[in-house]
């Protein structure tokens, strides 16, 4: 009788002081805002970037100089500049890629040419007496960005004397159908 | 007598809730708002060098989107490139005049953002570049995808 008797108090005591919050409509609520942000989540892609300086382009002196000096590394000593041209067919892909006046690229820019490029580009870098700091490219207006990129990624690769990778790479858009048209 | 004994089932939802809004929290944290400004349709250049953008000062870069026809789009929409450029550069000039900031040889000091493309042609991406220089922009990021995407 006497433990019933406390029982009972205990139990009132509970009910008095306890809120029972529903919580149903809440977790409704949440679900909702759960369901909103999963199905708007997108993953931002991982992206990367070839930080470029490029001022506008100004006369290269030692173009014609070396135009007139023909190929050959001996030809490009006392430069500052190394000039790629690339010649693109009309898919946009490249058709040749030359390194100063040599050519070195016939053909689709695949594996086997981005190396064949790197090695060339390497051991010209790899001349000390040649102070190469800057790339100029000369691109083929048809060429398409993808495969110029290609190209630009292997010129950033290579290393100057003080062990620096290359930053100092411009291009300018070249005309080749209508220079081979007037022609 | 049952009927009376019998006890209302009530599943404690505390948990549950308290793992859902943990789950809410996460996704509201993770959420990209600048992702709208980037637009995802564009098959961008793979580029083993590239490498993620160092951001220096409190201005944001402008970012062109161009697609394989030379287009620009902000934000989804379709923009008249030279307009667009020159309106940005204004501001941008605007803006660091009252920040104090000289404008040395009339470079701007904000990069631009290229997420051009890979299957655009060149001439179409250098109009746009040409564009941005005339109006003093010289710092340029082309973006890239550091290797190819998985679909």
């Amino acid at each position: 009788m006497q433990r019933s008797h406390s029982q009972r108090r205990r139990r009132r005591k509970r009910d008095q002081g306890s809120v029972e919050m529903n919580l149903a409509a809440m977790l409704d609520m949440a679900f909702q805002l759960l369901t909103f942000f999963i199905l708007t989540f997108r993953p931002a892609p991982i992206e990367g970037q070839l930080s470029l300086n490029l001022p506008p382009p100004v006369p290269q002196t030692n173009v014609e100089a070396n135009a007139k000096g023909g190929e050959g590394i001996d030809n490009v000593l006392a430069m500052e500049t190394l000039h790629l041209h690339v010649v693109a067919n009309d898919r946009g892909d490249v058709s040749e890629l030359k390194v100063e006046l040599n050519p070195i690229v016939q053909g689709r820019l695949d594996e086997g040419n981005i190396q064949r490029l790197d090695q060339k580009l390497h051991s010209m870098f790899a001349v000390k007496q040649i102070p190469f700091d800057r790339i100029q490219i000369a691109v083929d207006g048809r060429l398409r960005y993808g495969e110029l990129m290609k190209i630009i990624d292997v010129c950033h690769r290579q290393r100057l004397p003080d062990g620096s990778a290359m930053q100092k790479i411009s291009f300018s858009e070249v005309d080749v159908g209508a220079t081979s048209n007037a022609k | 007598m049952s009927e009376h004994n019998s006890e209302k089932a009530e599943p404690n939802l505390t948990p549950l809730l308290d793992m859902v809004f943990q789950l809410i929290t996460f996704f509201m944290l993770v959420i990209n708002f600048k992702g709208a400004s980037l637009d995802l349709s564009l098959k961008l250049p793979v580029l083993g060098s590239a490498r993620p953008l160092e951001r220096h000062g409190n201005l944001e870069p402008l970012l062109l989107n161009i697609d394989s026809t030379g287009q620009v789009k902000v934000q989804g929409k379709q923009v008249d490139v030279e307009q667009f450029i020159t309106k940005e550069a204004r501001f941008l000039k605007n803006q660091l005049k009252i920040l104090g900031t000289p404008i040395e040889n009339g470079e701007l000091p904000v990069p631009v953002i290229v997420r051009a493309d890979r299957s655009a042609p060149f001439h179409l991406v250098n109009h746009i570049l040409k564009i941005c220089q005339d109006q003093g922009y010289r710092n340029f990021s082309l973006s890239a995808m550091s290797r190819e995407e998985k679909h």
